[in-house]
């Protein structure tokens, strides 16, 4: 289970920043006490616009950034006092986060699987049958920067996913991805979920999130203003899909921030 | 530990399955010392050739009778002699030493002989011989030195034989030179200055290149934070880390010193004679002692540029941060160039780089202490550990790995 509690984080701006961001406060607020739980056997979607803050609350949730306030549990470990334990049992994919250019993914693979205590034998096997899955096996000793952009996603899912974590964090998964390659990424979503693996993603094709997600949270300027089963949402803001739905919390929410 | 050795792994892979990284890491240094070296010998064995094969042009004014003798006792076959009389401008010939085509323009007094045969006692005149020639121009001075060594010294001694009879007159004593010497300090003093310059610039060459790009690079490619999302520690990658660079760099600093060595015949020659001052005797202690303070300076150096490239946002940064570092390392390895053989109090040899340089220095001439040696040792490991912890610091920072 994946437990956030209260969470906010705040960034301090240096002033390029704030000259950039065009603003004379020296603090961003990122997130803004946002409370959420994932469960075993469910994808949970975050949906936001750009720069609403889903990034921010996935790398809190990941380790990599500290909470400013609140707290947020994983797998019963608390992401600031054992962080290690925390990656330990997840695997998270994000643009920016990328894979060494100068090694193949079979050897990024073993790489990282290695780092995570894995033996040789799991390792090969599961190599053998994530590489199969998304095709990878054909250009498996390629090197990185050769790959083509979809080729390198399916690798870097391959190797995200090589230590078997119980909690999967896909931000944005099918970004930059055409419609066949981003179909393999959401069915093998739905496999983990079967699997009883937690799996959070944060998204804004609103399809992508009606097909997929158990569970939706949407956040906009670092609240979150909805969770809850499609059906749920599209109940309380009266809306006939996701993508109405969204519009109306989103120009609620931005008329109040005005 | 495993994962350590995961990294450590990884930064190999990353080196030497890249066969440019490979090239530029060990192959060019070695390529670009034995070639300038090589360039170095030749260009000096050349000038020397053609300085030793050139036919000085020599004009003498109103030379005295009995010059030929000495002229032709040898000097006459390393110049072209024009004889000028009293009457011959020589404005002209001056000019032409000016410019480099006459090297040398002698003037006697008209009455040089006389002169010296009606010297009676003190206070007569003496009379004068002018040399004119050209500082600037190897050729010119080369010929005026031949001319003082071969012709007027000869000149001179028949002079005053003439005049006492007996030279031995005036010889009132000989000087005997004895040369009392310790052989390793003596042939290791050379080496003792150049080897502390060259150990820092060969290892921080290593360092640099590698540390920015396995650090800044990894940041900038957006592949450190996938290995911080691994259950290793922080602390962890960045042993890790260091560790690889500090192998790869010493391997680095390796293949420079193999490849001095290797072109050395060329360099002694470079310096006028191949016998010193590279041959020195090194015993298994000095060499064992060489090779632990390599170690900390090496791993200083690595911990340095490393701290360096984590704080750096992209490796162009990194490369400007760094490049004041090199210098300020570098003089710090140059200093004990340029400083006699005084002695050293204790905590000099504490200062990081500094320290490290004047102890190999003693060690060069058989002269390091053992508390010299522990001082070095310490004051460079205390900081290199120093700038790990705060590496690893920063390691944790997420305004410094994620610009967050």
């Amino acid at each position: 289970m994946i437990e956030i509690r209260n969470l906010t984080k705040i960034y301090k701006l240096s002033k390029k920043q704030m000259n950039q961001m065009k603003t004379k406060k020296n603090m961003k607020r990122a997130a803004s006490n946002i409370s959420l739980t994932a469960k075993e056997g469910e994808i949970y979607g975050l949906l936001g616009p750009n720069g609403a803050g889903k990034t921010t609350t996935l790398r809190c949730v990941a380790t990599l950034l500290k909470p400013t306030d609140g707290s947020i549990e994983v797998c019963g470990y608390d992401t600031v006092k054992e962080p290690e334990k925390v990656r330990s049992c997840i695997g998270f994919l994000t643009n920016e986060i990328k894979l060494d250019p100068h090694f193949s993914p079979r050897y990024m693979f073993d790489f990282y699987s290695e780092l995570h205590g894995i033996d040789v034998k799991t390792m090969k096997e599961r190599r053998e049958k994530l590489f199969t899955y998304f095709g990878i096996t054909e250009f498996q000793d390629k090197k990185i920067e050769e790959l083509s952009t979809g080729m390198k996603q399916k690798a870097a899912i391959a190797v995200c996913l090589a230590h078997d974590p119980k909690v999967v964090i896909f931000d944005e998964p099918t970004s930059g991805l055409d419609i066949v390659t981003a179909r393999h990424v959401t069915d093998y979503l739905k496999i983990l979920k079967e699997e009883g693996k937690i799996v959070i993603i944060s998204t804004h094709i609103m399809s992508e999130a009606e097909k997929l997600c158990d569970r939706i949270g949407v956040i906009i300027n670092g609240q979150k203003v909805i969770e809850g089963t499609l059906s749920d949402i599209l109940r309380e803001t009266k809306s006939a899909d996701l993508e109405d739905a969204f519009f109306k919390l989103y120009k609620e929410n931005n008329k109040e921030e005005q | 530990m495993k994962g350590i050795g995961t990294i450590i792994r990884k930064e190999f892979a990353r080196v030497f399955k890249d066969p440019k990284m490979c090239f530029s890491l060990f192959l060019l240094p070695a390529l670009i010392v034995v070639g300038m070296f090589a360039l170095m010998g030749y260009m000096v064995d050349n000038l020397s050739n053609d300085v030793e094969t050139h036919v000085s042009s020599v004009y003498i004014q109103n030379a005295p009778e009995g010059l030929d003798d000495y002229i032709n006792a040898g000097f006459n076959e390393i110049a072209d002699i024009t004889y000028l009389s009293d009457t011959d401008e020589t404005e002209s010939v001056k000019q032409g030493i000016l410019d480099g085509s006459i090297d040398l323009l002698v003037t006697f007094p008209v009455d040089f002989l006389e002169e010296i045969r009606a010297y009676q006692k003190a206070g007569d005149a003496i009379p004068s011989i002018v040399l004119n020639y050209n500082t600037t121009g190897n050729y010119s001075a080369v010929a005026k030195s031949n001319f003082e060594s071969m012709v007027l010294a000869g000149l001179q001694n028949s002079l005053l034989a003439e005049r006492f009879g007996n030279l031995d007159l005036l010889t009132v004593y000989q000087v005997e030179n004895n040369v009392i010497v310790n052989e390793d300090k003596a042939n290791g003093e050379m080496m003792a200055q150049l080897l502390p310059y060259f150990i820092t610039f060969m290892l921080f060459a290593g360092a640099m290149s590698l540390g920015v790009d396995a650090i800044t690079g990894e940041k900038e490619r957006g592949t450190m934070a996938k290995l911080l999302l691994t259950p290793l520690k922080r602390s962890q990658i960045v042993c890790g880390k260091l560790i690889a660079l500090s192998v790869l760099s010493g391997i680095s600093a390796l293949v420079y010193a193999i490849a001095m060595v290797v072109s050395m015949p060329v360099m002694g020659k470079a310096f006028g004679g191949a016998d010193l001052p590279f041959s020195f005797r090194v015993s298994i202690v000095q060499v064992l002692e060489l090779v632990a303070i390599m170690l900390v300076m090496v791993y200083l150096y690595v911990a340095l540029v490393a701290l360096v490239s984590v704080l750096a946002r992209t490796s162009k940064e990194a490369q400007t941060y760094v490049s004041p570092l090199y210098i300020a390392v570098v003089a710090g390895g140059m200093i004990t160039m340029f400083q006699g053989g005084m002695e050293k109090p204790l905590y000099q040899f504490f200062i990081p780089v500094y320290g490290n340089s004047i102890a190999i220095q003693n060690l060069m001439t058989n002269e390091l202490t053992a508390a010299q040696f522990g001082a070095s040792i310490c004051g460079t490991a205390v900081l290199a550990i120093i700038i790990t912890a705060l590496i690893a610091r920063a390691f944790n920072s997420e305004k410094v790995m994620f610009n967050a």
